[in-house]
């Protein structure tokens, strides 16, 4: 899922100053699972609000939709909106963006960061797992991803710093190729470390797009 | 397997069969008493061939948990046995825990022999009519909880083992003990009469000092009752076995959800439970002497097989459920399962302490006579009806609120201001809650628990803590003094120390 954390508040607040009708909408689907923007951090915001600005200096309301990533469910925000100044919102990058999309005449205010992609340790805790490369080389790497976890993020390795398990950058942190080594040689094929991936293509790192397989004809239909 | 009776309770069938996880004596004697109550029952464990002669449970030999999922009344456990899978149904379990036990000689610097040896093999020699006969006109020193707590089981081995002794001809038994744990059935009196029948008891004010030389052990020691060192030799050292938990237990532990004590031994601590009763509803805890009691704990459980149980003591709607597998993850009752893409509470197994509700991202859990509308109504009235300063009282039905009723009945001087808000444990405080009380206008919010380690929910005070040091973070950086949320906990008898606390948090405000 994608994982994200609640903004400081002084910095919300200095967004919305001077908007008095502000709709906090927040997202059920991952950043309500990571408890940073689901209904209940958007009651709580709201309520922050109102204690700082009090009830003359803003008069928040509340929505919580689905998803904020699907234009379908940001739309049931459309009789809404024309009540609202300005928005803020508590999904990833990716649905603030659509939401200002959907609503382009009104601003939108980012209420968390937006992190990474990552996994539930426990009850509030996270772990990044993957950077969203495109081209993924998990395979050939015992399952365990040398983007996310080498701090230099090499698609073939080790390097020189890998060091009695961790990497030169501090102890605390493992060497993903020493990992990636252990796994791979408990799974008998080590010599799959051998084969070279080709360098990562990173002008792919403007925003990109994705078409399942099997929606290609839709999708040309749709764009005519 | 619910059908609904009326608007607010429902009939939950049961499935009343009963998996015993141990072959020992404890699961033995505890397979005995629930089947003469009529239940089926299964006990899986290595051995226990006595278990299936005697007829009266079912022997799953050398099956071993792989995976246990489900909640009282319908608990499915997958057995690993020969390397198969085997899948099977269960309305309650009963661990009956095992133990690893560890020597204690090196904490004396030294080492197990021929005449230092643990109180297992003293009862293995004293066992074996040849074996016993070398203690014969032997001085045998026994240790007794020196080197750990102990427990009332092992007092009674070494007491029987003392007694053993000082019986045979011209041999004597002395005890240097800790303290000594004597709260099970006759163990006190067992205790008196070891003593009248000359076994030599010491009670060491610190560690005593021992050496070998060759055959003799020579025990150095301050006593307590006799303010004096002693010095005595001895033939024989008896040492403790200190018990730790099996790793079978921890395994257990963590598949089954279930808590441990500090030391890691089955169950947790609760005073608020029956000592045989673990953190779920339907896992039970056995111990010599406890058949009964479980017996009587499963009958309660099962009844004929059908149970009315109140349909709204936690429920979750299913339309704003985004099963993000918190409130499973919080349940400290193991309640919570999740069925066609929701969260689903097990209405048998859920306490209705409300943890799951205030910690669910997506407000999508309300708890029957608790619900969000109702507290929000009453944090509205109870700010708006009071005088100054307005203080809410989030108060636990299991203490504060018994303290805080007691002391306005004692006609003790309670706050003007002050409004106490029952809610099922302080676990239930929302985060929500808190901050709407402040947006309505209260000067000061008091979240009142049980003390640590005191709570009915096990640990629905800790989230209640949690909770408050967050807010009181957020209250700070929003510039409001974060004095005005408190913490507290009581006991349900501390009504003056209640009063207290509310004149001078009031006096503060
Ligand atoms: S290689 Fe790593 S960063 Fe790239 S897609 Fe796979 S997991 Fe994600
Ligand atoms: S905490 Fe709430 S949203 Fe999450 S699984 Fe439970 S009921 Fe569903
Ligand atoms: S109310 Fe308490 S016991 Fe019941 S499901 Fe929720 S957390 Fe578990």
């Amino acid at each position: 899922m994608i994982v994200a954390e609640r903004k400081p508040f002084e910095e919300i607040k200095a967004m919305v100053s001077g908007y008095k009708k502000v709709l906090t909408v927040g997202c059920g689907t991952c950043v309500a699972v990571c408890l940073a923007g689901g209904s209940k951090e958007v009651a709580t915001l709201n309520a922050e609000l109102e204690l700082a600005l009090g009830k003359d200096g803003i008069s928040p309301g509340a929505a919580t939709v689905e998803r904020q990533c699907d234009m379908e469910f940001l739309a049931e925000l459309d009789p809404l909106a024309e009540q609202y100044d300005a928005f803020i919102s508590m999904a990833c990058g990716a649905g603030i963006q659509f939401l200002a999309e959907r609503f382009p005449d009104k601003p939108v205010f980012p209420a968390v960061n937006t992190s990474f992609i990552g996994v539930n340790l426990d009850v509030g805790w996270y772990e990044e797992k993957c950077r969203a490369c495109g081209t993924c080389v998990l395979g050939t790497t015992g399952g365990i991803c040398p983007v996310t976890m080498c701090a230099k993020s090499l698609f073939n390795g080790p390097c020189g710093g890998t060091n009695n398990g961790s990497c030169e950058i501090n102890t605390d942190q493992p060497c993903a190729w020493y990992r990636i080594h252990e796994r791979l040689s408990a799974q008998g094929r080590l010599e799959q470390i051998m084969e070279i991936s080709p360098a990562n293509d990173w002008s792919n790192q403007k925003p990109r797009k994705i078409i399942q397989p099997g929606y290609e004809e839709r999708i040309k239909a749709l764009q005519g | 397997m619910t059908a609904e009776k009326s608007s607010n309770t429902i009939e939950i069938s049961i499935n009343t069969d009963v998996l015993v996880i141990g072959t020992g004596a404890a699961g033995a004697e505890a397979a005995e008493v629930i089947s003469a109550q009529g239940y089926k029952v299964a006990v899986a464990g290595d051995g226990g061939q006595d278990i299936a002669q005697s007829g009266r449970a079912e022997l799953i030999e050398g099956a071993h948990i792989r995976d246990f999922a489900g909640v009282a009344g319908d608990f499915r456990a997958c057995f690993v046995k020969d390397g198969q899978r085997l899948e099977r149904n269960f309305g309650a379990v009963v661990i009956a825990p095992g133990r690893n036990v560890r020597p204690q000689a090196e904490p004396f610097g030294l080492s197990l022999g021929e005449r230092v040896i643990t109180l297992g093999e003293l009862e293995k020699i004293l066992a074996d009519g040849n074996a016993r006969s070398k203690l014969g006109g032997a001085a045998v020193a026994l240790l007794l909880n020196l080197t750990w707590e102990g427990d009332p089981q092992y007092t009674a081995r070494v007491l029987e083992a003392s007694l053993a002794i000082q019986q045979l001809e011209g041999a004597t038994a002395s005890i240097y003990a800790g303290n000594v744990k004597v709260a099970a059935p006759g163990l006190e009196r067992k205790f008196t009469y070891v003593r009248e029948q000359g076994v030599v008891c010491f009670k060491p004010m610190e560690k005593p000092s021992i050496e070998q030389t060759g055959d003799k052990i020579r025990i150095t020691t301050l006593d307590s009752i006799l303010r004096k060192t002693l010095v005595a030799e001895y033939d024989y050292l008896v040492v403790e076995e200190k018990a730790e938990p099996s790793d079978r237990d921890l395994d257990l532990a963590y598949s089954l959800r279930l808590d441990t004590d500090l030391e890691g031994f089955l169950p947790s601590n609760n005073v608020h439970r029956f000592p045989v009763n673990s953190n779920r509803e339907g896992i039970y805890i056995a111990a010599p002497g406890l058949g009964a009691n479980i017996a009587l704990r499963i009958k309660e459980l099962f009844g004929d097989g059908v149970k009315s149980v109140p349909a709204d003591r936690a429920v979750v709607d299913p339309e704003k459920c985004t099963i993000c597998l918190t409130c499973y993850r919080c349940c400290p009752h193991g309640a919570i399962f999740w069925q066609d893409g929701v969260a689903a509470i097990s209405p048998l197994a859920c306490q209705g302490c409300g943890i799951c509700a205030s910690e669910c991202p997506m407000d999508a859990i309300q708890i029957g006579g608790f619900n969000d509308k109702d507290l929000r109504r009453q944090v509205r009235e109870a700010v708006a009806a009071t005088q100054k300063p307005a203080i809410v009282a989030f108060c636990c039905q299991n203490s504060a609120l018994e303290a805080g009723r007691a002391a306005a009945e004692f006609g003790m001087d309670l706050p003007a201001g002050l409004k106490l808000i029952k809610v099922p444990c302080a676990g239930k405080v929302d985060v929500e809650f808190i901050m709407q009380a402040f947006v309505d206008g209260a000067d000061g919010v008091m979240v009142a628990a049980c003390h640590e380690g005191n709570c009915k929910a096990e640990r629905g005070n800790l989230f209640a803590r949690w909770r408050v040091n967050e807010i009181r973070k957020r209250l700070e950086a929003l510039g409001i003094d974060k004095q005005r949320l408190l913490f507290t906990t009581f006991a349900s008898n501390m009504a003056k120390g209640f009063a207290e606390t509310a004149a001078q948090f009031a006096g503060s405000l």
